[in-house]
Parts: C-alpha cells; sequence; structure tokens
C-alpha cells in the first residue's frame, strides 16, 4: 500500500474511531427526529408486521457483554466502523477488479 | 431518520425495495470506473467515518435529537453511485447488526438517507471541482444539505402515510409540517457540517477527491 493510501486511511480512521467510540458517549439520548415526531402525532406504535433484526451482540449501539456504559457504547462504535471499513475496501477492491481498461484514464483526466 | 420495523406496509416498502434495489444496481455497473486506486481507501474511511457520525445525537428542540445523514456529504466527496453504495453498506450494518431501522424499511432507509442526499450531494460537487473554490461552494452547498435532509424527511412521511402509519385524525399537511419543522434544524447542522468537512478534504486530499481543477465532472 502506497504511503499516500495509507495515512488517509489511518488520519480517516482515527477520526472515525475518535468519534464513534469516544465522542458518541456524549450524543443526546433523546429521540432522533423522526421518533420525536412519530411520538407527537401519535404514530409511534408499529401497525405492521416487520422484520427486525435480533440483538445478537449489540443492543442498540452498546454491546450487550459490557451494557451501556462508555465500554459498550465505544465497542459498538469501533466493531461498527471497522466493519462498515473493511466491507467497503472489500468491495471496492472487487468492482476495481472490475474496471474496464479502456476507462483507466480517469487519474490523468484529473491532472489535466 | 431510520424508518423502524413495523412502519411501512408491504407494498410500499416493496416497491421501495424495489427504487432502491435498482438504484444500487446502476450504481454497482458504473462504480468501477469511477474508483482510482486512492479512491477504495478513501471510500472505506468515509464509510466509516459516517457511520460513527450517526453515533453522534445531539440535541436540538427540547426533548429531540437528531444526527447526521452522511449521504449529502458522501455525494460530495464520491459522487453519486459511489456515495450511494456507502450509504447502503452503512445502512445495512445498522440494520442488521444493531437494529437501526426495520430490515423491511432498508429500501425506503436507502432512499431517503442514500439516493436522494447523494444526488443533491453529487450536483454541488461540481462547484467544489473548479480550480479555485469561493465562498459561493460553501453557501450553495449548505443549503443543498438542507434541502437534502427536508427532501428525505418529506418522503419518509408520505411513506408512512402510504402505509397507514399516521393517524386518521392527523392531515398529511400537519404531519409535514411537524417533521420537517424539526428537520429544518438538524439539516442546518447537516449543511454546515458537511461543509466543514468538505473543506477539511478540500485541503487534504483534493487531487483524489475533485482532481485538480479537473473540467469534466467525474461525480
Amino acid at each position: 500500500m502506497s504511503a499516500y493510501n495509507r495515512n488517509t486511511i489511518i488520519v480517516g480512521l482515527a477520526a472515525a474511531l475518535l468519534v464513534g467510540a469516544v465522542v458518541s458517549y456524549f450524543a443526546s439520548g433523546n429521540p432522533d427526529g423522526l421518533e420525536k415526531t412519530q411520538e407527537d402525532l401519535g404514530a409511534a406504535d408499529a401497525a405492521h408486521q416487520g422484520l427486525q433484526a435480533p440483538p445478537v451482540a449489540f443492543q442498540e449501539y452498546s454491546l450487550t457483554w459490557l451494557g451501556e456504559g462508555f465500554w459498550g457504547n465505544a465497542a459498538a462504535g469501533v466493531f461498527g466502523s471497522l466493519l462498515v471499513m473493511a466491507l467497503l475496501l472489500g468491495l471496492g477492491r472487487l468492482l476495481r477488479h472490475k474496471r474496464p481498461e479502456a476507462d483507466a484514464g480517469d487519474s490523468s483526466a484529473m491532472t489535466s | 431518520m431510520h424508518i423502524a420495523s413495523g412502519f411501512l406496509s408491504p407494498p410500499v416498502w416493496g416497491a421501495m425495495a424495489a427504487v432502491s434495489g435498482a438504484a444500487m444496481a446502476g450504481s454497482l455497473a458504473v462504480a468501477g470506473r469511477r474508483l482510482d486506486e486512492r479512491k477504495v481507501p478513501l471510500m472505506g474511511v468515509m464509510g466509516a467515518f459516517i457511520f460513527a457520525a450517526q453515533m453522534v445525537n445531539f440535541p436540538i428542540l427540547p426533548g429531540t435529537s437528531g444526527h447526521l445523514g452522511g449521504g449529502f456529504l458522501l455525494g460530495i466527496l464520491l459522487g453519486a453511485p459511489l456515495g450511494i453504495i456507502v450509504m447502503a453498506s452503512i445502512l445495512v450494518v445498522q440494520s442488521l447488526v444493531f437494529q437501526d431501522g426495520g430490515i423491511e424499511a432498508l429500501g425506503a432507509n436507502i432512499f431517503c438517507m442514500g439516493v436522494i442526499p447523494c444526488l443533491l450531494g453529487a450536483a454541488v460537487r461540481r462547484l467544489w471541482m473548479r480550480p479555485k473554490v469561493g465562498l459561493f461552494a460553501d453557501v450553495v452547498t449548505a443549503i443543498a444539505g438542507i434541502v437534502g435532509v427536508l427532501a428525505g424527511a418529506t418522503v419518509v412521511i408520505l411513506l408512512l402515510s402510504w402505509s397507514a402509519s399516521l393517524p386518521g385524525s392527523v392531515s398529511l399537511g400537519h404531519a409535514l409540517g411537524v417533521m420537517n419543522f424539526v428537520h429544518l434544524f438538524i439539516g442546518i447542522v447537516e449543511g454546515l457540517v458537511s461543509v466543514a468537512v468538505v473543506r477539511f478534504v478540500l485541503t487534504m486530499r483534493r487531487e483524489a477527491v475533485f482532481g485538480v481543477g479537473a473540467k469534466e465532472a467525474i461525480g
């Protein structure tokens, strides 16, 4: 991996983990805009058959084994951020492999 | 703004799954052409960052919080197709692992928080690809960010209404008013944070993200 890409990942991931693991601990526990609107309109009860994921390891945004304190929240932030990144790096690599050679001029077009 | 499980009727969530599925298929089809080797890591860390940022609910009105959507920002930084792919990945993880958003509502949530704001972000992207980026870009971007949030909020209410998930005593106009009033404040934060992050990226990764004064819009 080039130093450029390594730095992108280090700085970007550091920002993500700081926000997801630390800043998010101080997040407001109030309902968000949609939840509050549904409450205010008297529309907070689900009326249809839905499909909700079971809380296997995480209850909302806390690791169940660690509870709802700082560490449970931090674990959720770290795990979720890394999972999203891993998913996208894998997907990105896969899609790039399919990239037609004829279109490989993207980066040179940028500098022209 | 994630629609939870059980609020959309099968025809509504089915239709939204089809619409977002088509948007995803189109995005994946053109994504390869837009990915150079520096874009892949950018896509990964931006996804991680937006996931994390969505965990930060900030207080707005009394008893109410809001959080960043992020789709708008992704649309600016990556263009619509890559932005939609990143946003969909985040929403899938949130729904499957963190019970945030119903699984059957994924299509609707991808549309309201992904497709709509990503397209708006992509629309202002070329302002940031100019050799000189002035205050004009900041102002237009902040306003477009607000519009993106309000457009998504409006569609959410329409979907809930079509699903008969709003009480009969509540008029559609009133519901739209309440929803959009709250989301105006969330949208202002979304717009300002997006501008701040884009400015940061412009300083740090201008060439990889926007090209240096590239004339043709890659977004």
